[in-house]
């Protein structure tokens, strides 16, 4: 995969982007840790049959402390809409780092989220907006748009988890700007913990998102096949963050669903 | 946004008396339950005051000359007030509390400043505006929407959320400049008033101005030259929108009040109204001045017993004539 197999439209901010990491919070060094940029493939491990999970979606179950851990950068989305214009911060071209773990078991598949952020925003008031973190995967190939997809022909699976609900996954889809729909199939699961610190800027979300492995409905990503682009979203609450207004992946990260290594 | 017909209502402020049995109407019909209790999508206030939610005259939102979203000041909770109970179960009927009190502290509220008005006796003034989705031709909140979740029925121009595909951004929220639309936390979605559609498709006036018993509001299509509206609006010039600077061209239109002379400080009476001509005009535009000439010499004609259509139409001596929905 090079970046030439990519969105011609997403290649140029796709190299503007090569230098974001010097943007990030280098901070938490951490050489366990796998810097991806987008573009790169990441190999979702395999868990072994004689591993039983006691909790289905245990955001913090051991078994994270032995699979591989992932980091990326989430950058602003580019602006879509004169609302979310309105609201952009341009001085916000700060990274934030990302950390996620891919795993599956025979038959379900497991992706584990963490990140820093020193506000709970557990709660969708009039005043508040909660925090939440999603997933995206490509329906299609590469050449879906990694904002949203690329209409109804080339659309997207999204798995959002939202702060203000415990255990609520929406399992969504979208083909284009302002198309995402909750799916008639709602079998996304997930659980949060969040982790507060004594210097809140060290405090973390952990999430846990998991699906049947097969796919049901048209709109389910289907991890039966060799690559799957992945790309990520984050919305700090306490920034009044919603819909366009968020952190994420510039095009797709890639995805290997296949023979993962089985570490643990 | 041209739509096929427009719906469009006339609330005349001279007969406004404050009752706000036509927001009972509309919360008992809308918004008694289901975390829309703090919504009042019919309310009545007093002006000069800062209405509901609180200063949401100086919030923004709407256009600018450019015809571009203007951004404005998210309402607070507390603008809106915090709705209270009281303990009466504990307090009246087991007494098991002696106090009669409210759950939350009061600081605010809608009508909070019910009545103050502005100015000193005698010459002190205030009237009621009554406000509702103003189901604009140009709706701040139809652009601000980035989902198309807000859209505007070809047949009536009655402006609607679609709960479907509404996810409670609040961009809506704060677009709109009139701030009509309520985010409603029960169900994370935003919420408006419908123009009560299911009695209009029924032939049926909105709850608001079926219940007033002041008679001040007439509701039909604009283009029916038969009709109160394309009377009120058109043809006599008398109503008015609220704010059109703010760009969005309400389909609500409200004839200005009148008011009695103000008086010297020896106790004649002034050619001058109470309530300042450029305090209305700030509300209502630069014609308010040559309406209240309209109303007043029709006003006269009638009580010197001449004709006048246009008094005879104010009066609303028949629900059949001020609701005109075919």
């Amino acid at each position: 995969m090079t970046l030439r197999d990519l969105l011609p439209g997403s290649l140029a901010l796709a190299m503007a982007l090569t230098t974001a990491g010097a943007f990030a919070d280098h901070t938490e060094l951490n050489p366990n840790v796998n810097e991806i940029q987008p573009g790169d493939t990441v190999t979702v491990s395999e868990l072994p049959e004689d591993i039983y999970l006691r909790v289905q979606n245990d955001p913090d179950d051991l078994i994270w402390d032995r699979l591989p851990m992932y980091r990326t950068t989430l950058l602003a989305a580019p602006p879509v809409h004169e609302s979310v214009q309105l609201r952009f911060d341009e001085d916000a071209t700060r990274g934030k780092h990302l950390y996620f773990q891919v795993a599956r078991s025979s038959e379900r598949f497991y992706i584990r989220l963490k990140w820093k952020d020193d506000s709970e925003n557990r709660t969708t008031t009039v005043d508040d907006f909660r925090d939440g973190v999603a997933v995206q995967y490509a329906l299609g190939d590469v050449d879906t748009s990694y904002m949203m997809g690329s209409g109804p022909d080339a659309p997207v699976n999204i798995w959002y988890w939202r702060a203000d609900h415990e255990q609520r996954i929406e399992n969504l889809a979208a083909g284009g700007y302002g198309s995402t729909t909750r799916l008639p199939e709602q079998r996304v699961s997930g659980a949060s913990d969040y982790h507060p610190e004594a210097i809140p800027q060290d405090s973390e979300w952990h999430v846990v998102m998991s699906r049947p492995l097969a796919a049901e409905g048209e709109h389910e990503v289907s991890f039966d096949r060799d690559r799957v682009p992945m790309a990520f979203a984050l919305w700090e609450g306490s920034d009044n963050e919603r819909d366009g207004d968020k952190r994420v992946t510039h095009t797709w990260i890639l995805l290997d669903p296949g023979a993962g290594d089985t570490q643990g | 946004m041209a739509v096929k017909r427009q719906l469009s209502m006339v609330l005349d402020l001279n007969k406004c008396i404050g009752c706000q049995t036509c927001t009972a109407a509309c919360k008992l019909m809308w918004t008694n339950r289901n975390g829309r209790e703090f919504m009042y999508w019919n309310n009545v206030e007093t002006q000069p005051g800062l209405g509901y939610p609180r200063d949401y005259q100086n919030m923004g939102g709407g256009f600018d000359a450019d015809g571009a979203l203007r951004l404005g000041r998210q309402p607070s909770q507390e603008d809106y007030g915090i709705p209270w109970e009281y303990n009466y179960e504990e307090a009246l009927m087991t007494g098991t509390d002696p106090w009669l009190r409210p759950h939350v502290k009061p600081t605010w509220g809608a009508n909070w400043d019910e009545d103050q008005g502005e100015g000193d006796y005698p010459n002190s003034y205030y009237f009621y505006l009554p406000r509702l989705c103003n189901h604009c031709a140009n709706p701040g909140c139809l652009a601000a929407c980035t989902r198309n979740a807000i859209y505007k029925r070809q047949e009536d121009g009655i402006v609607l959320v679609d709960q479907e595909r509404c996810r409670g951004y609040r961009y809506c929220v704060n677009a709109c400049p009139y701030k009509k639309v309520y985010f409603n936390e029960q169900i994370s979605k935003s919420e408006k008033c419908i123009f009560c559609y299911p009695r209009i498709e029924k032939g049926l006036a909105t709850a608001c101005a079926q219940q007033c018993v002041g008679r001040i509001r007439w509701i039909g299509y604009r283009d029916d030259e038969e009709g109160p509206i394309h009377q009120l609006v058109d043809k006599y010039q008398v109503a008015l929108p609220l704010h059109p600077e703010w760009g969005t061209q309400p389909n609500v239109f409200y004839v200005p009040p009148l008011s009695p002379s103000k008086y010297a400080a020896d106790g004649r009476e002034l050619d001058e109204p109470r309530i300042p001509l450029a305090y209305l005009e700030s509300l209502f535009g630069p014609r308010v001045g040559e309406v209240l000439d309209t109303l007043q010499a029709e006003r006269q004609a009638k009580a010197e017993g001449r004709e006048s259509e246009l008094m005879d139409t104010l009066i609303g001596y028949k629900h059949a004539e001020m609701f005109k929905l075919s």
